[in-house]
C-alpha cells in the first residue's frame, strides 16, 4: 500500500532529522548555521503537512504539535526548530481562519473580557473540514520558506545604513549573518574589523579568514584584550543563537563580556538577528538555557592526572540581558529591544507559545 | 531534502563508498569472556549494567550509529537472553532505525577469535568492518579513522588488515586502565605499528631491533595512548581468525600479526585521536571513572539529559555543576546535590542527605542523613538513614540498613541486604550467590541461566547468612574471587582491576586472573619458545642416549619439535650446540674440571654427530655453530681451554670445516672478550696447525 509507505518514508525522514539533532553541535555550537536549520525544519513540516493523514486543522495542529515537542525536546538549545514549529502552527490557526472566512483580527486579539469567557473553544473551532486547507497551508509553508531564503540578504541590505567609511567595528566570534553584513558593507565602504576570537571554540579566526578574503582590514585579538581595544572601537556587531522574549540574547560564550565593555564605553552594540532566532523563551526557564558541552576544549583530556581533581565545565553560551543592546537589525529593519514583544505577537500566537 | 541533515554526517562515509555500494557494518561483542565483573555479571551480563542508568550496549551502538554503521551484529553467549529482549525492546529494533541490529547467538563462543571464526564462517561481512565490545563508551568520530583505513587498504592492496583507534592521553589519567597500559613503537608516517605490547607489570621493555630497521626513518614509541578498543577491521580479520584457531583475543591477534608481518605481509595501522572520548568499561574502577567522566560530559553529546535511548520517562534535567534529575525526584529539606550527580526518576531522597559524584537509579528510595560520594547505585536501590556510601557499587534491589557504612569498592550485588550498624571493610563483596557455587560452576559456566537459577536456590537453602558478614538483618554471602587460595585482594583486583595492590609482583604469580596469564605470555613469545625448545632438544638426546635410538630418528624429532616451537634453522643449530656442549654439565653438576669435561664430552660429540651434519650444511651454518660454541665458552670461562678439544674433535668428526674455522677466527672476534678467547694458546695453535694442514692439502691437490 503506497500510503502506508509514504508513512514509514516520513516518520523515518523524522527520525534521521530527531538522532541528528541530538548528536548535532558535538562541540562548538550548532554544526550547521541556524539558518540552515530553520529551513530544514520547515521542509520537514512541509513534508507532514502534505504526507500525515488529517482531516480538520485540528488534527494536523496536534500532530505538529506532537513532532515538534520531540524535536524541540532533542535538542533544547536549538531554538530555532520550535520557532519554526510555531510558525507553521500559526500559519494554519491563519489558513483556517481564512477558509472560514472569519478576519484573522479577531483571533489575534485576545481581550481581558475574552480570555475570561473563552474557555476552551480554540480546539473546538478547528474541527471543521475544508478541501482547499491542505493547499493553502502548503502555499503559505512555500511563503515562508522563501521568507527564510532572503533573511541574509535582507539583513545585509541594511548594512550600508549602518557602517560607516573608516569606522571601526568590533564582533565577536562567528556569524554567517554577520559575515554577510559587513561582506556587503565591504563592496562600498573601507572600515576596520576587530573580531574577538571566542575561546574555548575560536570561531573568531575562521570569521577573520573570511572577512581577510573580501579584502576587508581584520585583526584577531585574544578575548582578554576586548575591553582594552573597546575605547577605539565605533560599533560593536555581533550575531546570536536567540532573540529571547524579554529582548535579551542567547548568544555564544564570550558575548557578555563584549556587551559590557560596549556599555563602558557607550559604544553602541547592534545585534544581526534574523526574525526566526526570536524565541518566546524567556532566561529563567533555567533547564533548557544552557548547554554544555564537553570540557575537552578547556582543559585537553591529554592533561592527565589533573582531571581527577578538578571539575571542569565547558558553557557554549552567555546570556546578555536587553539593557545592554542598543538595536536589533533583523531582515524586517532595526528595532529596539523594547519592541521584542510586539514583533512577537505578530509572529507567534500566544496560545504556541507553549509548545 | 528535509533527512538532508540525517545523511550529511554520514556523506563522507557514503562518498568513499560509492563505488562500492556497501553499507558499513560493525560487529559488536557483547561478551567480556572473562569473570571481572562476577559476581556482579552472574545475574545480568556485563554490556546490559547500567552505566548513568542507561545499559552499556546502548552507548556502543549509539556510537556505531553516530558514525554511520548501517548493520551491526551483535554477537552474545553469557546470559544472550537477556541481552536480545533488551535490543529487541530498543530503539535500535525499530523499523526506523537507520543501522539494522542483528542478534546472533551461541553458547559456544568462548573469545573474541570464537566470535570472528564465526563471522568468517557465516559469511557475514562484505566489507571493512568496525570491530567493539559491548561495553565501550566512545563518542570518537571514527570517519577519519575509516577513510586512512580504506586510502591504505587502496594504495597497497589489502596488506594493512585493521586501524586500531587510540586516544591521546598521558599516563596518570584515571580513565586509563592499567591492565591495557600499551606501549607502541610506529613509523610516524605510515602510522603503521611496529611493535605492540602490554606493559601491565612490566619494569623492563625489549624492543627488538630489526623492526626500526626498515621502513621510514622517523619512529615513535608511544605511551601515551588509551586504547578505546576500536579496531576498524578488514575481511581479512575473519579469515585469519580462521586460519589461526589459536588467537583468542585481540591481543594474540595483533602481536601474531606483527610476528608473521614479513612472512604474511600483513599490517596494523594505528589512528590517534586527540578529540573525543573512547574507553572499555573493563572492570569496576574504569566503570568508575567512565561513569564520573560521562556524568562530566566528557562523553558529549552522550550526556544523560540527551536521552538517545528514547526512553519514555528516562529524561532527566541537567543544572549547575552537572547535577541532572529525572521526573519525579523528591529531594529532602537540607539535602545538597553537590556536583557531579545524577539522580534518575521516581527516587526519594530524605533530609540532610550529601550526595557528590555519584550516580543514583530509578525508584530509589534514601533515607536522612545519608552521605554518598561516589556511589554507584543501580534501580530500586533502598538506602537508610545515617548511611555512608563511598566509591562503591549497589546493584539493583539492594537494601542497606540503618547505620551502615560501606567503605571504598565495596560492591552489593542484585537483591543484598546489609546491616544495619554494620561497617563494611575496605573492597568487601556481597553477593547472593555463595561463593562455593563458584567451584561447580567453574566448568560450566556457560550453561543456560535456568539450571544456575536453580543450583544458585538449592544453595540459598544449605547455607545460612552469617550476621557478622552482613549484618543482623542481612542477606548475602561475602564473595570470594575464586576459591583457589586467592585472597581478598586478588578479589578486589579482579573487579576494580589494579589500584589497590598498585605492587605488581604479588599478582604476577596469580594465576585467578586471565590477565596475568595473557600478560606472562606477553612479555616475550619467542624466548619461551626458545627455552621449551632447549628443554625438549635436552629431553630428546637424553632419551636418544639411554635407549640408543639412531641419529636419523633423534633429527626427525628435533625437526617436529622446531615445527612445534616455531624456531628457525638457526637458532636449532645454536641450540644444539649449545644443548650439547652443556650435556657433561647438566649430567654431572657444574663443578666438572676442564678434563672431566672434555672426557664426557667427545664420546658424545662422536655418537652425535650424524645430528650435527644434518643440520650444519652452508657455510654460514658453520659460522653459526662457531659462534654458539664461542657463546657457551665464553660463559664457562674456566673451560676455555677445553675449547680447542672441542673444535678439534667437530673438525676431525668433519662437523665444520677448517675455511668456516679459520675465517670465524679471523672475523668473528667484536668485543674485547671474544678477542681475549682468540688469543689462547691452544686456540692459536689449533689454527696454526689447521693453516699449515690446509695448506699441505692444497699443495697435495695440486
Amino acid at each position: 500500500m503506497p500510503g502506508a509507505d509514504k508513512e514509514t518514508d516520513l516518520t523515518e525522514r523524522i527520525e534521521a532529522f530527531l538522532a541528528d539533532l541530538k548528536r548535532g553541535g558535538s562541540g562548538t555550537g550548532p554544526l550547521r548555521g541556524s539558518g540552515e536549520m530553520a529551513r530544514e525544519t520547515t521542509y520537514l513540516l512541509r513534508r507532514i503537512t502534505a504526507q500525515a493523514r488529517w482531516s480538520s486543522a485540528g488534527d494536523l495542529m496536534e500532530i505538529i504539535r506532537n513532532e515538534g515537542r520531540r524535536m524541540t525536546a532533542a535538542q533544547p538549545s536549538e531554538t530555532t526548530v520550535g520557532n519554526m514549529v510555531r510558525r507553521v502552527l500559526k500559519i494554519i490557526r491563519e489558513e483556517y481562519a481564512r477558509s472560514r472566512g472569519s478576519s484573522e483580527e479577531t483571533e489575534q486579539q485576545e481581550s481581558l473580557h475574552k480570555l475570561l469567557t473563552a474557555g476552551e473553544l480554540s480546539e473546538e473551532n478547528f474541527r471543521q473540514h475544508f478541501v482547499h486547507l491542505k493547499a493553502n497551508v502548503i502555499e503559505a509553508i512555500n511563503e515562508l520558506l522563501t521568507e527564510l531564503d532572503g533573511t541574509t540578504d535582507n539583513i545585509a541590505m541594511q548594512a550600508l545604513e549602518h557602517i560607516h567609511s573608516n569606522e571601526v567595528i568590533m564582533t565577536v566570534g562567528r556569524s554567517r549573518t554577520v559575515e554577510a553584513f559587513l561582506k556587503d558593507a565591504a563592496r562600498k565602504r573601507k572600515f576596520h574589523v576587530i573580531v574577538a576570537e571566542c575561546a574555548p571554540f575560536c570561531q573568531g579566526h575562521e570569521m577573520a579568514t573570511g572577512l581577510s578574503k573580501v579584502g576587508i582590514e581584520t585583526t584577531v585579538i585574544a578575548d582578554a584584550a576586548i575591553f582594552a581595544v573597546m575605547s577605539r572601537v565605533n560599533k560593536v556587531i555581533i550575531g546570536t543563537q536567540t532573540v529571547l522574549a524579554n529582548g535579551g540574547l542567547r548568544a555564544v560564550n564570550g558575548t557578555h563580556s563584549v556587551a559590557l565593555a560596549a556599555r563602558h564605553h557607550s559604544t553602541p552594540l547592534i545585534i544581526c538577528a534574523p526574525m526566526f532566532k526570536l524565541s518566546p523563551q524567556f532566561p529563567n526557564e533555567e533547564d533548557t538555557f544552557h548547554k554544555f558541552v564537553s570540557p575537552h576544549e578547556v582543559l585537553p583530556f591529554t592533561a592527565g592526572e589533573i582531571l581527577s581533581k578538578v571539575n571542569v565545565h565547558c558553557p557554549v553560551f552567555d546570556y546578555v540581558p536587553p539593557e545592554l543592546i542598543t538595536l536589533f537589525i533583523s531582515n524586517i529593519g532595526g528595532n529596539a529591544p523594547s519592541y521584542i514583544y510586539r514583533l512577537m505577537s505578530e509572529l507567534y500566537h500566544p496560545e504556541d507559545h507553549k509548545l | 531534502m528535509s533527512s538532508r541533515g540525517g545523511k550529511q554526517k554520514k556523506g563522507n562515509v557514503t562518498s568513499e563508498q560509492e563505488e562500492e555500494e556497501q553499507p558499513l557494518q560493525a560487529v559488536l561483542v557483547a561478551d567480556s569472556f572473562n569473570r571481572r565483573f562476577f559476581p556482579i555479571s552472574k545475574d545480568q551480563p556485563r554490556a546490559l549494567l547500567p552505566l548513568g542508568n542507561v545499559a552499556m550496549i546502548d552507548y556502543t551502538l549509539e556510537f556505531l550509529t553516530s558514525t554511520g554503521v548501517q548493520e551491526t551484529f551483535v554477537f552474545c553467549c553469557w546470559m544472550s537472553n537477556k541481552i536480545k529482549d533488551h535490543l529487541l525492546k530498543s530503539k535500535w529494533c525499530r523499523p526506523t532505525s537507520p543501522n539494522v541490529v542483528h542478534i546472533i547467538t551461541s553458547d559456544l563462543y568462548r573469545s573474541l577469535g570464537d566470535v570472528l571464526r564465526d563471522v568468517d564462517a557465516k559469511n557475514l561481512v562484505r566489507n571493512d568492518f568496525i570491530l567493539v565490545y559491548g561495553d565501550v563508551v566512545s563518542n570518537i568520530d571514527v570517519s577519519q579513522a575509516l577513510q586512512e583505513h580504506r586510502h591504505r587498504r587502496k594504495v597497497d592492496k589489502n596488506i594493512s588488515v585493521m586501524t586500531m583507534v587510540f586516544k591521546e592521553s598521558s599516563p596518570g589519567h584515571k580513565t586509563r586502565c592499567e591492565e591495557d597500559d600499551v606501549i607502541v613503537a610506529m613509523d610516524s608516517k605510515s602510522k603503521r605499528v611496529l611493535h605492540y605490547q602490554k606493559t601491565q607489570g612490566l619494569k623492563k621493555l625489549q624492543f627488538p631491533m630489526n623492526i626500526f630497521q626498515h621502513g621510514s626513518d622517523e619512529f615513535e614509541i608511544r605511551h601515551d595512548l588509551l586504547d578505546c578498543h576500536i579496531s576498524i577491521c578488514s575481511p581479512q580479520v575473519a579469515e585469519l581468525f580462521t586460519d589461526n584457531f589459536d588467537y583468542q583475543t585481540r591481543n594474540d591477534f595483533v602481536r601474531g600479526i606483527l610476528v608473521n608481518e614479513e612472512i604474511l605481509g600483513n599490517q596494523i595501522h594505528l589512528y590517534v585521536t586527540q578529540d573525543g572520548y573512547g574507553a572499555r568499561v573493563s572492570n569496576l574502577q574504569m566503570y568508575d571513572s567512565v561513569s564520573l567522566d560521562m556524568v562530566r560530559r566528557w562523553v558529549y553529546p552522550l550526556t544523560p539529559e540527551a536521552n538517545f535511548t528514547d526512553q519514555q520517562g528516562q529524561g532527566c534535567t541537567h543544572s549547575r555543576h552537572n547535577v541532572y534529575r529525572g521526573a519525579e525526584v523528591s529531594l529532602g529539606h537540607g539535602s545538597q546535590m553537590e556536583e557531579n550527580v545524577l539522580i534518575g526518576r521516581d527516587t526519594s531522597i530524605g533530609a540532610n542527605c550529601h550526595i557528590s559524584n555519584s550516580v543514583i537509579g530509578n525508584n530509589c528510595t534514601i533515607g536522612d542523613n545519608v552521605v554518598l560520594d561516589r556511589a554507584h547505585m543501580w534501580n530500586n536501590v533502598h538506602v537508610s538513614s545515617n548511611v555512608e556510601i563511598h566509591q562503591s557499587v549497589v546493584c539493583d534491589g539492594a537494601v542497606v540498613k540503618e547505620a551502615v557504612r560501606l567503605n571504598k569498592q565495596c560492591v552489593l550485588a542484585y537483591n543484598v541486604v546489609i546491616g544495619p550498624n554494620l561497617s563494611l571493610p575496605e573492597g568487601t563483596v556481597v553477593s547472593m550467590h555463595h561463593p562455593e557455587e563458584e567451584e561447580e560452576d567453574d566448568d560450566d559456566e556457560f550453561l543456560s541461566d535456568d539450571q544456575e537459577v536453580g543450583h544458585s536456590k538449592d544453595k540459598t537453602r544449605q547455607k545460612a547468612f552469617n550476621p557478622a558478614e552482613v549484618g543482623p538483618e542481612g542477606k548475602g554471602y561475602i564473595w570470594k574471587a575464586s576459591m583457589n587460595d586467592t585472597e581478598d585482594e586478588e578479589l578486589a583486583q579482579c573487579l576494580w582491576g589494579l589500584v589497590l595492590n598498585p605492587d605488581p609482583e604479588s599478582d604476577s604469580e596469580s594465576e585467578a586472573s586471565e590477565e596475568s596469564q595473557d600478560r606472562s605470555r606477553s612479555v616475550s613469545p619467542e624466548i619461551d619458545d626458545v627455552n621449551a625448545f632447549q628443554l625438549e632438544v635436552l629431553g630428546t638426546l637424553q632419551r636418544g642416549l639411554e635407549e640408543n635410538i639412531v641419529c636419523d630418528n633423534l633429527v626427525l624429532e628435533i625437526n617436529s619439535l622446531k615445527y612445534a616451537y616455531n624456531i628457525t634453522l638457526k637458532e636449532v643449530m645454536q641450540i644444539l650446540t649449545r644443548v650439547v656442549l652443556e650435556y657433561p654439565f647438566q649430567q654431572q653438576g657444574t663443578q666438572l674440571t676442564t678434563l672431566q669435561y672434555t672426557g664426557s664430552l667427545l664420546p658424545l660429540l662422536k655418537t652425535w654427530s650424524p645430528v650435527f651434519k644434518n643440520y650444519i650444511k652452508r657455510a654460514q651454518d658453520h659460522l653459526d655453530c662457531l659462534s654458539a660454541v664461542e657463546e657457551l665458552f665464553l660463559e664457562q670461562d674456566t673451560h676455555q681451554t677445553a675449547m680447542v678439544k672441542v673444535l678439534m674433535k667437530m673438525y676431525q668428526l668433519e662437523i665444520l670445516e677448517e675455511e668456516a674455522i679459520l675465517k670465524w677466527f679471523s672475523t668473528g672476534a667484536t668485543n674485547d672478550k671474544s678477542r681475549q678467547l682468540r688469543k689462547n694458546q691452544g686456540l692459536q695453535k689449533f689454527i696454526q696447525w689447521l693453516k699449515e694442514a690446509e695448506d699441505e692439502s692444497s699443495e697435495e691437490g695440486e
